[in-house]
């Protein structure tokens, strides 16, 4: 036997080189070179129960660190498998590394056992992908794969290797290096346009995305937003980009946006945009978005501006250079200031739901205030998502992760499974519906397994409820395959699983059940019962603007909850 | 109205398909290709077409500028510079 390592060998030792921890996965037949190297390697390994869980669990473990997340999957079906989390990571722009085993190269092409062509399929939702022809090519690809996946405006590659290639011993064993690459600094020019725009401005308003954490520059806009006092809304991704209870924050933006931001929106005169990209979502019908603003538009990614709406001033490269190079004179904008101050007060949100039921957004504010800065939300896709989007506060963007682009049904479970391991020390708690819970309910077994302290909450209304609430709104209450009232007992479930479950259906229990939840030891359910009939408010309606935002008021008085 | 563009590939694995791929999603018809030899590299030209007025020739050169690999080397001289001040920076966003 040959003392050269093998491709699986160095697969392992390179991603130990570059500072990998924790990767997941779920082995097969064309992957088992790289297990069987695995083996006993130091690696923290966590098997899921299915590869979705494992790009997921990876794809959280990266947006909670900031770090790259890894995962692993055999060829075939395994490799598809992976995809939803691929695509997900791509629509969020996450640093993603998934390796795939490929079937043998003498069977590739012939419709081999397990054999799928995970490059091809994957082209449209990756930064990059290669295929392995040369076991000693492994530690500079690898290499490159990880620098491509955080470089930039960050996003998942793919690395598929033949199972010949992986068992092929090589005489190569040093690991390769990639050259780092540097953000390009913001144009001075540029920037003083900006600052010109600014100070002739209003109404400005900064429109802040998920890019500006991802460039390592929140500290540096909470510091512009304090020193200019120019107010901000954020897309669903930036939320968290300044603390949640800053007085100058006005919310989410967009089709559940609150009535401050939108507002503020439409009658801005300039909207900074930084690190976000005008997605439907959050602009609603584009050409009535903002109508009367000039925009600024920085971004990484230069092929984000003008791509929907046109930028006054375009400013590529690190987003924290731009930000702190941003130095305005403000001036004369107290008058709108106190207008979007007002509009957050009057248009603050309700707690006081009718009914003795649970109301699910009072129970997700009080989640988020009792488990304070520790806490971090692992949403799932569906009502509650716009719920914990639109009432949970946030410290930080990291402890918000939610699917925005892809809008994944089935990240939730999983996303907790990878941030729990990554912050072991913070309030985790997996936000879901029982729509979205039932797609990676298989994940409960993988919490039990590694004894992983993560926290449920299932928001239960044994239905789908925004798309029951949109055939309500549009489609003339015609009901189309959105009941799910036959759902199995999701406590026995989750107890035959090996989690703890306890279930509330009444509001006067709620505050005990969230104590409960936060100081339990082990994995933990909570099944909150939750009327079928609520709908997520305000809502902008698809294709319409911004301005015509659809709520729902209650008579009561303002009493908080 | 078509664009012609011209783009060199890396001989990497589905260099071809990506941009290809690439111009197609992103709403263009590709009217005429013509593949040739530059060595360790390759040279591809593509007319493009949009499917519709909102597609954007400069936006698909910034699109086909940002995947790795390829590099798009001439197209409309307009393309890069469609905000009124934009640093244009050939990077790997």
């Amino acid at each position: 036997m040959s003392n050269e390592p093998t491709g699986a060998q160095l697969v392992i030792s390179t991603l130990k080189a570059l500072g990998v921890e924790t990767l997941f996965g779920y082995p097969g037949g064309a992957i088992m070179p790289i297990y069987d190297a695995l083996a006993g390697s130091g690696l923290q390994h966590i098997l899921v129960r299915h590869e979705q869980g494992a790009s997921f669990a990876a794809d959280a473990y990266a947006r909670a660190t900031g770090k790259v997340g890894v995962c692993m999957a055999t060829s075939g079906p395994g490799a598809t498998n992976l995809i939803t989390g691929i695509a997900n990571a791509y629509m969020d722009s996450v640093p993603l590394v998934c390796i795939t085993g490929q079937v043998g190269t003498h069977l590739m092409g012939t419709d081999g056992f397990q054999e799928v062509d995970i490059l091809g399929i994957c082209l449209p939702i990756v930064k990059h992908s290669w295929l392995v022809r040369n076991p000693a090519d492994i530690p500079r690809i690898l290499a490159e794969a990880f620098a491509i996946a955080s470089e930039g405006r960050p996003g998942p590659v793919l690395v598929d290797i033949p199972k010949d290639v992986a068992a092929a011993h090589t005489g190569t064993s040093s690991t390769a290096t990639f050259p780092a690459w540097t953000a390009p600094e913001p144009d001075a020019n540029a920037i003083r346009e900006a600052e010109k725009l600014i100070a002739s401005a209003k109404k400005p308003l900064f429109y802040a995305g998920g890019g500006v954490e991802m460039g390592g520059a929140s500290p540096a806009f909470l510091e512009l937003v304090k020193r200019t006092g120019i107010p901000v809304v954020t897309t669903l991704k930036g939320i968290g980009v300044v603390p949640t209870t800053e007085e100058l924050y006005l919310g989410m933006l967009g089709m559940h946006g609150t009535r401050a931001a939108n507002t503020a929106v439409q009658e801005s005169d300039l909207l900074i945009a930084l690190g976000a990209r005008f997605d439907d979502r959050a602009t609603g019908k584009l050409n009535a978005f903002a109508p009367n603003a000039k925009i600024i538009h920085a971004d990484i990614d230069p092929a984000e501006i003008n791509k929907l709406r046109k930028a006054n001033v375009g400013i590529v490269g690190n987003l924290k250079t731009t930000i702190e190079s941003l130095n305005p004179k403000v001036e004369g904008i107290q008058k709108w200031v106190e207008k979007c101050k007002a509009d957050k007060w009057e248009h603050r949100f309700r707690y006081n739901a009718p009914g003795a039921g649970v109301y699910a957004p009072a129970l997700l504010k009080l989640l988020s205030e009792k488990a304070g800065d520790k806490f971090i939300a692992a949403c799932d896709v569906g009502q509650h998502q716009m719920w914990v989007a639109q009432h949970c506060e946030f410290a930080n963007c990291r402890a918000h992760l939610t699917s925005g682009g892809s809008g994944a049904m089935g990240y939730g479970l999983p996303a907790g499974v990878g941030a729990k391991l990554a912050k072991p020390d913070h309030h985790v708690v997996t936000i879901s519906g029982d729509g979205s819970f039932m797609m990676n309910i298989q994940e409960m077994a993988t919490l039990n397994r590694y004894n992983i302290p993560l926290k449920i909450v299932l928001l239960d209304n044994s239905s789908l409820g925004l798309v029951r609430q949109w055939q309500e709104l549009f489609y003339q209450e015609n009901y189309s395959e959105i009941d799910l009232s036959d759902n199995p007992d999701f406590v026995v479930v989750a107890k035959a699983f090996g989690l703890d479950a306890f279930r509330i259906t009444h509001r006067h229990e709620v505050e005990g059940a969230v104590d409960r939840l936060l100081a339990a030891e082990g994995p933990t359910l909570l099944h909150v019962l939750i009327d079928p009939r609520e709908n997520v408010w305000p809502l902008v309606p698809p294709g319409a603007s911004n301005a015509e935002m659809m709520e729902e008021r209650w008579d009561e008085p303002l009493d908080s909850y | 109205m078509s664009h012609l563009i011209h783009i060199e590939l890396d001989r990497l694995e589905g260099s071809l398909l990506r941009v290809l791929g690439l111009i197609e999603r992103r709403g263009f018809h590709i009217d005429q290709m013509e593949l040739y030899d530059l060595g360790e590299k390759r040279g591809l030209s593509v007319t493009v077409r949009p499917r519709d007025p909102s597609r954007s020739p400069d936006q698909l050169g910034l699109q086909i500028d940002r995947l790795y690999g390829i590099t798009r080397l001439s197209a409309d001289p307009r393309v890069g510079a469609g905000a009124d001040t934009q640093a244009k920076q050939g990077i790997r966003a």
